[in-house]
């Protein structure tokens, strides 16, 4: 037998169905409300913060403390963080007694506790945070907590916690590139070497076992490491890389030599061409690109006719280009006997130099 | 000396201007190329100070349209790590200095005021 609904179901069901249209009506402008509330707080928040900053920077003076309103907002928690954060973009804006300022006004305001809570946090992107925080505002005594995030398991708090010891305490920050198991990402190494100011000599060693690491970003970081430093007496070492297993590494080898480049970088760099695979040789002739040293010239000659590799030739002719063989390419084009694939490699390099 | 401010940076954009008004400076504030250009194109500025990256038109762009239209006026250039190439072509374009940010206040108040020496 059919069940059929009444009409007295029937308009239940659908008094039904319209209060729960109405309370989820009601809660999106509930939630819309405060949305918009905070956002305004947000923009006000930041105006008064921003002035202050301002003041602190232009005028040296914070505001004192009989201003009550300052004194009130000072007390919601959530507004203590955003006034954290704001200094601490504040502080990558600026230098010298700007930045000191910021420095004193996170003093002033006593909010070093918020930052100390958010490296406390369990959440990974809060504890990078905290650790951000303290680091930018130069909370020394935050070091020894910061080292046990070095063995993190997130990258994010493990590459945060890199940065901030080698931001505190540069070359001798790196320590931890003795026992470093996972990848330093690309991004990463060129953060750590903007920290570093200088190299001491004492520590010369270090960069030795750096050298000889089995991670392979270690060694190329060490490679860029060297050459920023120009740290002259590890020629030696970085000529021996150009046989390490990894081709990153002799990739970086060839830049840190030419970075330390003596009169004998050239021939070396031509000595070891043949044995090296297409990625490092073109990083070869990048070198002797730059290098312009006439001597090159048979060399890469020999490299354009001879190399079985398109790209190798290309570049072999823009190098020769670059290093005044107009003539000499000219005289390849205009010859009958050239192949077209040559003429057409050699029209480029011509085409290159007149961009 | 009546100086303009490009900066989409409302921190340093305000920085920049407490700074210039104690020295006595008169002030037009820009958040935007496009609004810069307009600017440069109604008033007579004395001097520019651009910031590099902004929404609608760059600095370079700043400094092409002054030469479009004439304007001889020094522009010091605010740029960020990485930039250099960039800061070459303002340099080409007739920017007369630059810092690179972060940068001190102090040390652009220091550029303006040299610069405005060797104006006078």
């Amino acid at each position: 037998m059919l069940n059929l609904v009444t009409l007295h179901e029937l308009v239940l069901g659908i008094i039904v169905v319209l209060i729960f249209v109405l309370i989820l009506i009601i809660s999106v402008l509930i939630f819309s409300f405060f949305r918009y509330r905070s956002l305004q707080h947000r923009q006000s928040w930041a105006t008064i913060i921003r002035q202050i900053i301002t003041d602190a920077i232009v005028e040296g003076t914070e505001p004192l403390p009989q201003d009550t309103s300052f004194s009130l907002y000072l007390k919601i928690p959530s507004f203590r963080r955003y006034f954290l954060s704001t200094l601490v973009s504040a502080e990558r804006k600026f230098t010298g007694k700007a930045r000191e300022e910021v420095g004193r006004l996170f003093k002033v305001f006593n909010l070093e506790e918020e930052a100390w809570e958010k490296m406390r946090s369990k959440r990974d992107y809060l504890i990078a945070g905290g650790i951000q925080e303290l680091t930018a505002m130069r909370v020394e005594r935050a070091l020894p907590q910061i080292s046990d995030f070095l063995k993190h398991p997130q990258r994010q708090v493990y590459q945060e916690a890199q940065y901030a010891i080698v931001r505190f305490k540069g070359f001798e920050g790196l320590f931890f590139l003795d026992e470093l198991q996972h990848p330093l990402s690309d991004w990463q190494q060129l953060r750590l070497l903007r920290s570093i100011e200088e190299v001491p000599d004492t520590h010369f060693e270090r960069i030795n076992v750096w050298l000889g690491s089995d991670n392979e970003s270690v060694v190329v970081f060490t490679l860029r490491l060297i050459g920023q430093f120009q740290l002259l007496s590890y020629y030696p070492e970085v000529l021996t890389l150009l046989d390490h297993d990894v081709v990153m590494v002799r990739k970086h080898a060839v830049r840190t030599l030419q970075n330390l480049e003596n009169k004998d970088t050239i021939n070396q760099l031509l000595a070891g061409f043949a044995n090296q695979c297409n990625q490092v040789q073109l990083e070869i002739l990048k070198a002797l690109k730059a290098s312009k040293s006439k001597q090159t010239e048979l060399f890469l000659q020999e490299q354009l006719w001879r190399h079985p590799d398109i790209g190798i030739k290309i570049s072999a002719a823009e190098v020769l280009m670059a290093l005044g063989g107009q003539s000499y390419l000219q005289g390849i084009v205009s010859s009958p006997e050239t192949s077209s694939q040559l003429t057409q490699i050699v029209n480029h390099a011509l085409q290159e130099k007149k961009c | 000396m009546l100086i303009l401010i490009a900066e989409d940076d409302e921190l340093i954009l305000r920085t920049v201007e407490h700074k210039l008004l104690k020295e006595g400076h008169e002030v037009l504030l820009t958040r935007n190329g496009k609004e810069a250009i307009d600017t440069i194109k109604e008033k007579n500025v004395d001097l520019v100070i651009t910031d590099i990256m902004m929404p609608f038109a760059s600095g370079i762009e700043i400094l092409s349209a002054m030469r479009a239209f004439g304007k001889k006026v020094p522009v010091i250039v605010l740029s960020s790590m990485g930039q250099e190439e960039v800061v070459v072509d303002a340099f080409d374009l007739g920017a007369a200095d630059f810092m690179v940010k972060p940068f001190s206040p102090n040390e652009l108040m220091l550029r303006i005021k040299r610069l405005t020496n060797s104006l006078s």
